[in-house]
């Protein structure tokens, strides 16, 4: 038996949702031009929050899962299509550029009634209408290559904790570089 | 102090831990004792020889008998459809599949009840629904579907009537009666308890 119904788990949802879109303006993540800095160097607060985001998350369950305090298992893990992913992979990044939002910032942008965000929703939407109306044109390549819902590191054969360690390293490294590109290319006023 | 390197101090300790403290593999129970012991006392998890032989006779799709004795004793004697999960391999990865899940009744049975009520308070208790223990083991199959003994003649209609499936029933499933009986069903086999669902993981959709 579920101990939160699906009603109360939309509620939950749109509470969590209004103060992640709260604290994402707050931040400033509803300027594009602050999104697209992280591509040129100037501005890198985009790469260092959500990394800092997921390196709590996975401390978080790791700790969590130490204590007994959830059941890793019951985490939903997203099952990977190799190619959908890469192809949409590109797709989005590509999207972000041009556009300086990625699809919850542009709603964030929006909600303040910025002009590019309300545009950026409009490609969006094209966007969806393109995948799917033309579904059966890629289906082939959306359902490609399934490999269920590995873990990195199962695939790479290593405890969940030593991966969490490298990815810690990895993440502070990454960040180190940004604030000296962020040296490097400094922005002008905006 | 610049940030970053506050942020290292912070979580480079934690990620040392984590990497050197062994993962948490076990797999928690999920009812309290007294949930089970509620569940023990209305004996809720076994099911009679006479609904196992209806449901065989039937070849009810739902139907899985899973005998955890050893592999040696299975292979000697078996129930017809049954496969094999020795008790000691009960938490093998290889059987969650077949032990939780939600489209089938899984009837552990063992010589007496003692394994099978084993292997039925170790599933439970790890939540998965759907498994039961055959009421008496086999020991109780072959005394009653097998080689069932004809009630006192003062019996009532219905020790009769149960008499008569038992003895058609072990007939068709390989005991050792002689004259031909027409088939009694329904009546005396006990109710079958619904398949309940598993939990379904949750899809959550995500990102910035």
């Amino acid at each position: 038996m579920d101990i939160i119904s699906e009603n109360t788990n939309f509620l939950l949802a749109f509470i969590i949702g209004i103060g992640f879109g709260f604290v994402l303006e707050q931040s400033g993540f509803s300027s594009s031009r602050k999104l697209a800095g992280i591509f040129y160097g100037y501005d890198t607060v985009v790469l260092k929050v959500f990394f800092t985001a997921a390196i709590t998350a996975m401390l978080g369950l790791l700790f969590f899962s130490l204590f007994g305090w959830v059941d890793l298992n019951l985490v939903y893990v997203n099952p990977t299509y190799l190619y959908s992913a890469i192809a949409g992979g590109v797709i989005m990044g590509v999207g972000f550029i041009m556009g300086g939002y990625c699809p919850g910032t542009s709603f964030c942008g929006a909600s303040i009634g910025k002009i590019d965000a309300l545009v950026f929703i409009g490609g969006l939407f094209i966007g969806v209408m393109i995948f799917g109306a033309g579904y059966s044109l890629w289906d082939q390549l959306y359902m490609a290559k399934f490999l269920g819902s590995p873990k990195v590191s199962e695939t790479l054969g290593m405890s969940d904790g030593f991966f969490a360690l490298l990815l810690i390293l990895a993440a502070l490294g990454m960040f180190w570089v940004a604030e000296l590109a962020e040296k490097k290319f400094p922005s002008e006023e905006y | 102090m610049k940030p970053l390197v506050r942020l290292a101090l912070f979580i480079v300790p934690l990620g040392l831990i984590i990497a050197a403290v062994p993962q948490n593999k076990t797999k928690p129970y999920k009812l309290t004792a007294n949930q089970l012991l509620a569940e023990v006392n209305t004996r809720t998890q076994y099911i009679a020889p006479e609904t196992v032989a209806d449901m065989m006779l039937k070849k009810d799709p739902t139907l899985q008998l899973i005998d955890v004795r050893s592999q040696d004793e299975f292979e000697k004697f078996n129930l017809t459809g049954s496969i094999n999960i020795p008790i000691t391999d009960l938490l093998s990865d290889k059987y969650a599949d077949v032990l939780d899940q939600d489209t089938k009744m899984n009837i552990f049975y063992s010589h007496g009840t003692i394994q099978a009520n084993e292997a039925w308070m170790i599933t439970r208790q790890l939540g998965y629904k759907n498994n039961y223990v055959l009421e008496g083991g086999l020991n109780y199959w072959f005394e009653a579907i097998l080689n069932p003994q004809k009630p006192a003649s003062t019996s009532s209609d219905e020790e009769f009537a149960k008499y008569d499936f038992r003895k058609s029933a072990g007939q068709a499933l390989g005991g050792g009666a002689v004259a031909a009986q027409p088939m009694i069903s329904a009546p005396v086999s006990g109710p079958v308890p619904p398949i309940q669902g598993a939990p379904k993981k949750k899809k959550a959709a995500g990102g910035c």
